[in-house]
């Protein structure tokens, strides 16, 4: 069969390297976990199995999206996941709110589509080249060729919901359990996917990194700060699933676009496990986490946090306190170690100093491994390109750290007067901010369907 | 910093604290009368949508009520109120999803809003004037309402319907407050609302949005218009064809039956709740040996407050109407040590949970998190979702090593010694257990099992408050089983063998499942276990049929369990859809009937209550539940969307409280579609009003109506029919709306 035209033809447009296998094997994973339960979550709706079947046609596209090498098919296929994506959402299209929030998703893809059609044009413009592994190889200097890789990045940050596009995944929430799932676990990512195809040239434009990693970090804290203020389950994940597509845009910022793609992969797993389960949400308890702890038992946490931040380092086969970008990471796995300690050590900080230690370590080392084990599968793409530190990575750094520290410190609210005028009026804004569109809430009972 | 708005509560307004609007605070009641209240996810109580309309006619009822809660048309600036009330709701009422709650939320609904109220732009603050107007608002929320009516220039004549109109175009938010004003434990919540509160807020909402809300009053008239009348006819008409269908089947069957005087001597008499999902099962035992069934309330008549000793959970079990009188304790059976080592076990559960929680709700440990642990929820998922049977039995395992399952025992010592004889001898007395004692007797609770399903707690017990039976039936068994409440019961001329025990059980309605709490395990108790073995597999393969049709008998308690366990799944069991009629009598007169597990059995011997103070219980307390069970299917079934909880499949839970469509919706009481319709377009539930048939003397009965206003009204105006077999003749009588027996035909 090796001569025939239709396995030319393949070879030309598609093109199976360690990214697109990866890409490929995790959303063949999720969509079966999908559609498996969707296809008893859904039985007795009449829409089901137009549903499913419209759900397998999206997972093809998105599996000939990752493994595209023609810029045409990419977009062609970029295309059908989420005509197919905005069809499954809509569901019943005699609910408004959901054919609202399916308007305004294609809206915005919509738009993100045409960034992408129109760098491509501009990019094969320039070069006459169509395969992205040729761009990829190419010289990609010159003003067009930044252009283009800034229009792509636009249509990289709708898709991902960055800030500010991020209002669509907001108010998507109308949308079948099941596809909320693959949705928070799939097509999102798709933004960080194609920064991540086009990874080679991006890294030759700094200034670009720059942008990518302060709109990623601004999305990343809103996202988390939006999140810790939601009422609903949904919301709250979608407003989570922001801060995280923020912060898999901050690690593709820094240049390590494989922690990127591992960011992407366990996340969109993590989330879409948190959707399906969200029926259980009103008997999860919620445990009085006793903030804020004591000095020392904080001072102890952040020893253990700097040991963890080691063996994640040593575990992910980076250098520990390196003067470079990987050191974000390092950071947060030193926060989120110290954040476990805190837990262990909870009540006799001292005694259980070695059991926080045992634990932080532990978990630590499994974090680095689940990040390297991916890294080192797309080893053999050299994507791997940390960057210098520079004065907005540690302003960020620092953000981070003392975002955590002020929630962890935090006062129990006050039970006698009222709190500050800042405080409220920032509240608010925030609440407001993080609502979905007007026009997708069920405002009015009897406009939602009968059956 | 000085705040430069004048809303601190330490400037009062003395002339307006002093006055008393009396027809203002008649007008809010009334507005509040027309709304039913919703009981949270917590404890699911089945409650009439049209509760508010309960004392007109069902006619009137069920057109006014047509006419304001299911209007097709709400002009879009009342939805943009509307979607700003459930933002605020939501934010308020939250019981804990948020981990940045709301600020204030100690000062009350209203004082806490007015705080914040001037900072929000979605309420047209940019409009002239109207941040200021939001900043002055006045010091208590009457005084906010009265000066809302007057922005609005709502005359005096129309303030009850006005306000009536604010709750009724989003009642569900409006049943959840008054849920929380009339029902849930008053005073003792940390951030208090008031209706008046709710009001308050929803009607400067309105100003701020829709100066021109007096439209209301001419787009939802006073008068219902005459087309909204004849539907409700044509669907109560329709309805009341199958009813009478039902009726003279029913009751020809009932009075065929034989009630031999003579009873028989059972090797067991097993108590169940008068749920409908006990008949099929008590007939299923009944066939496999000498057992005598019972139905009485799922809570056994002990009213008591549950106190977890591993836990540290504690729980009101007994019915809405009634307000526990007793505190109990369950606790592992043994020594102190294996209470210990249970609360070890929980305190490890908690450890673990907690850690996940520490990580997931804070700033920058989450990015870690998802990396760390998506292989691990990955795996789960893929377990959960294709082979179930296998996740369930490992989450079991695992829960098992922490805390394993020993056998749960119910501490009664906080009874007080006169109480305990009281209680047991009321008891027995309405199921009308007095005498001929088997050498077992089991009071059987009920709850169910199901896993990630929002509406759980509707499944289980409503009699028990919508909890597991389990704690009642061992509180009744352990004060039967005592010798002094013996002694004192036969002082009262209730003499129980010394070779009777009684012992607790509970009967999971997912599984069909019987658990017997009991240590001993004799031959007797042995076959009583292997017989409610045999009742299961013979239940679930006729319940099955209606659920996953298509599999062997063989399999079915299998099939049956799996669906308990399945995440996925979305009808577990049919919990009480169908359900049709109340009957009350001795179990001779059902006995041999295949009732399709459509009725609720209500044990009553007439000739032991001569004075009827049993079965004016019986009527007015667990008739009434079961007329809101009734109910709630029957206009969940009839409009999903306006008395339901709409699909499941796209639910979202609010504040850990509710279910709201979607990006956000008014808050959805009643049963999800997939709890009443079998597919789409298909009812599985048949909406009908519940039959209740009373195997008693007549003029005992008509006693009682005469005492009774409750009973007037739900007879009179038509939301149960009353049937009357007589227990010397075997006639039926139907009692008509005028209140006047007619035979049954």
């Amino acid at each position: 069969m090796e001569g025939m035209p239709m396995g030319g033809l393949l070879t030309s447009w598609f093109h199976f390297d360690s990214l697109a296998v990866l890409m490929i094997s995790v959303v063949g994973f999720l969509g079966v976990c999908v559609l498996g339960f969707a296809s008893r979550y859904m039985a007795g709706d009449r829409l089901r199995t137009k549903s499913l079947l419209t759900l397998g046609a999206m997972l093809l596209s998105v599996m000939a999206m990752v493994s595209a090498d023609n810029i045409w098919i990419l977009l062609a296929s970029w295309m059908f996941a989420n005509l197919f994506l905005v069809r499954v959402m809509i569901h019943n299209s005699k609910w408004q709110a959901a054919k609202a929030a399916g308007q305004l998703a294609a809206v915005t893809l919509g738009f993100g589509a045409l960034c992408l059609a129109v760098a491509f044009l501009l990019m094969s413009q320039h070069t006459g080249l169509v395969s992205i592994q040729a761009l990829n190889a190419s010289d990609a200097s010159g003003s067009q060729m930044t252009m283009a890789l800034g229009v792509l990045l636009l249509g990289a940050l709708t898709q991902s919901a960055i800030f500010p596009f991020h209002t669509w995944l907001l108010s998507s929430l109308n949308s079948p359990t099941p596809v909320s799932a693959i949705m928070h676990a799939g097509l999102v990512n798709g933004g960080g996917i194609l920064l991540a195809r086009f990874a080679p040239l991006y890294l030759e434009v700094s200034s670009l990194l720059f942008v990518i990693f302060a709109l990623g970090f601004l999305t990343a804290v809103l996202g988390t700060l939006w999140k810790l203020m939601q009422h609903d389950v949904k919301r709250m994940l979608a407003c989570s699933t922001m801060g995280q597509m923020g912060f898999m845009m901050v690690q593709c910022g820094l240049g390590l676009f494989p922690a990127a793609i591992a960011h992407l992969i366990w996340h969109g797993v993590f989330k879409a496990y948190l959707f399906l389960a969200s029926g259980g949400t009103a008997q999860e308890k919620r445990f009085d986490l006793e903030y804020p702890p004591r000095l020392r038992t904080v001072v102890l946490a952040v020893v253990c946090g700097v040991v963890g931040s080691f063996v994640f380092a040593v575990a992910s086969g980076k250098v520990w306190l390196a003067p470079d970008t990987t050191s974000v990471l390092v950071l947060v796995a030193g926060i989120a170690a110290a954040q476990v300690a805190l837990t262990v050590l909870r009540k006799r900080p001292f005694m259980m100093l070695p059991v926080g230690l045992g634990v932080t370590s532990a978990l630590a080392a499994m974090y680095g491994l689940s990040v390297q084990a991916v890294a080192m599968w797309l080893a053999p793409m050299n994507l791997m390109q940390p960057q210098p530190l520079h004065t907005l990575h540690i302003v960020a750094m620092a953000i981070l750290l003392l975002a955590w520290l002020a929630m962890v410190l935090r006062r129990a609210p006050a039970t006698g007067g009222r709190s500050q005028v800042w405080r409220r009026h920032a509240y608010v804004r925030a609440l407001n901010a993080s609502q979905p569109d007007p026009k997708t809430v069920t405002s009015y009972r009897p406009h939602y369907p009968r059956s | 910093m000085k705040p430069e708005l004048n809303i601190e509560p330490d400037t009062p307004k003395p002339e307006i604290n002093v006055m008393v609007d009396v027809t203002l605070r008649k007008a809010i009641e009334q507005g509040w009368q027309q709304i039913a209240p919703f009981w949270p996810l917590e404890n699911l109580i089945a409650v009439n949508p049209l509760q508010g309309f309960e004392h007109k006619p069902i006619e009137d009822a069920w057109a006014e009520a047509d006419h304001v809660f299911r209007n097709p048309h709400l002009p879009t600036e009342m939805q943009a109120v509307n979607r700003e009330t459930i933002k605020w709701c939501q934010a308020f009422l939250d019981e804990g999803q948020a981990t940045v709650p709301m600020p204030d939320r100690h000062l009350g609904f209203y004082h806490a809003w007015v705080g914040l109220a001037p900072f929000d732009r979605r309420l047209n603050v940019r409009a002239a004037g109207m941040k200021s107007w939001l900043a002055n608002l006045p010091e208590t929320p009457e005084a906010a309402i009265r000066k809302g009516l007057e922005y609005l220039r709502i005359q005096s004549k129309d303030r009850a319907r006005f306000l009536g109109l604010l709750l009724t175009t989003m009642p569900g938010w409006a049943g959840y407050v008054k849920y929380r004003t009339d029902w849930a434990a008053k005073g003792r919540h940390a951030y208090p609302i008031t209706q008046t509160d709710y009001l308050a807020v929803r009607i400067v909402i309105t100003c701020a949005m829709w100066p021109d809300a007096h439209t209301l009053l001419s787009l939802f008239p006073r008068e219902i218009p005459a087309d909204t009348r004849r539907d409700a006819q044509q669907a109560l008409d329709s309805m009341a064809i199958r009813e009478a269908e039902y009726r003279s089947q029913l009751l020809g069957q009932l009075s065929r039956q034989s009630v031999p005087t003579q009873p028989s001597s059972p090797k067991a008499q097993l108590v169940f709740c008068i749920d409908v999902r006990s008949e099929p099962f008590r007939r299923a035992l009944e066939s496999t040996g000498a057992y005598q069934t019972l139905g009485f309330a799922g809570f056994f008549g002990v009213p008591v407050r549950v106190h977890n000793q591993s836990t540290g959970e504690v729980y009101d079990s007994c019915p809405v109407l009634l307000s526990p009188q007793y505190d109990v304790q369950d606790r592992p059976r043994g020594s102190d040590v294996t209470l210990q080592k249970d609360q070890a076990g929980y305190r490890w559960q908690s450890q673990f949970k907690r850690l996940y929680q520490s990580l997931k709700y804070t700033f920058s440990a989450p990015f870690a998190l998802v990396e760390a642990m998506g292989w691990v929820n990955g795996l789960w998922m893929a377990a959960k979702t294709w082979v179930p049977a296998w996740a369930g039995r490992l989450r079991r395992r695992v829960s098992g090593a922490l805390r394993p399952g020993v056998l749960i025992e119910t501490c009664t010592d906080n009874i007080h010694e006169d109480d305990q004889a009281q209680v047991a001898e009321n008891a027995l007395r309405m199921m009308g257990l007095t005498r001929d004692f088997a050498p077992l007797v089991v009071l059987c609770g009920h709850g169910s099992t199901t896993h990630n399903n929002a509406y759980a707690t509707a499944l289980d017990c409503g009699a028990c408050g919508g909890r597991h039976g389990g704690s009642n039936a061992r509180v009744l068994a352990n004060l039967l089983n005592r010798s002094d409440v013996r002694a004192r019961l036969k002082a009262n001329g209730i003499a129980i063998p010394k070779t009777t025990r009684f012992l607790a059980a509970e009967h999971n309605t997912t599984t069909d499942a019987v658990e017997v709490f009991s240590a001993e395990d004799d031959e007797a108790i042995a076959a009583l276990k292997r017989d409610l073995e045999t009742a299961r597999d013979m239940n679930t393969a006729v319940r099955l049929q209606h659920l996953d049709a298509g599999h062997a008998p063989t399999v079915s308690a299998k099939r049956a369990w799996l669906r308990s366990q399945d995440w996925a799944q979305v009808r577990p069991e049919w919990g009480l859809a169908r359900n049709a009629a109340f009957v009350v009598g001795p179990r001779a007169l059902t006995r041999d009937l295949d009732l399709g597990g459509r009725c609720f059995l209500h044990s009553y011997e007439p000739s032991q209550d001569p004075d009827g103070q049993f079965l004016t219980t019986i009527l007015t307390a667990p008739m009434v539940v079961a007329q809101w069970i009734n109910c709630q299917y029957l206009f969940s079934t009839f409009d999903n969307a306006a008395y339901g909880g709409g699909s499941k499949i796209t639910k979202n839970i609010t504040g850990k409280i509710g279910i709201v469509q979607g990006n956000g919706s008014d808050l959805m009481t009643g049963l999800p579609l997939q709890s009443v319709y079998a597919a789409d377009g298909q009812p599985f539930h048949e909406p009908q009003r519940l039959l209740t048939v009373v195997y008693a003397p007549r003029d005992r009965v008509d006693a009682i109506i005469k005492a009774q206003p409750v009973l007037q009204t739900l007879f009179g105006n038509g939301w149960v029919t009353l049937a009357n077999v007589d227990p010397d003749t075997h006639t039926s009588y139907v009692l008509s709306r005028s209140l006047r027996w007619q035979p049954a035909s």
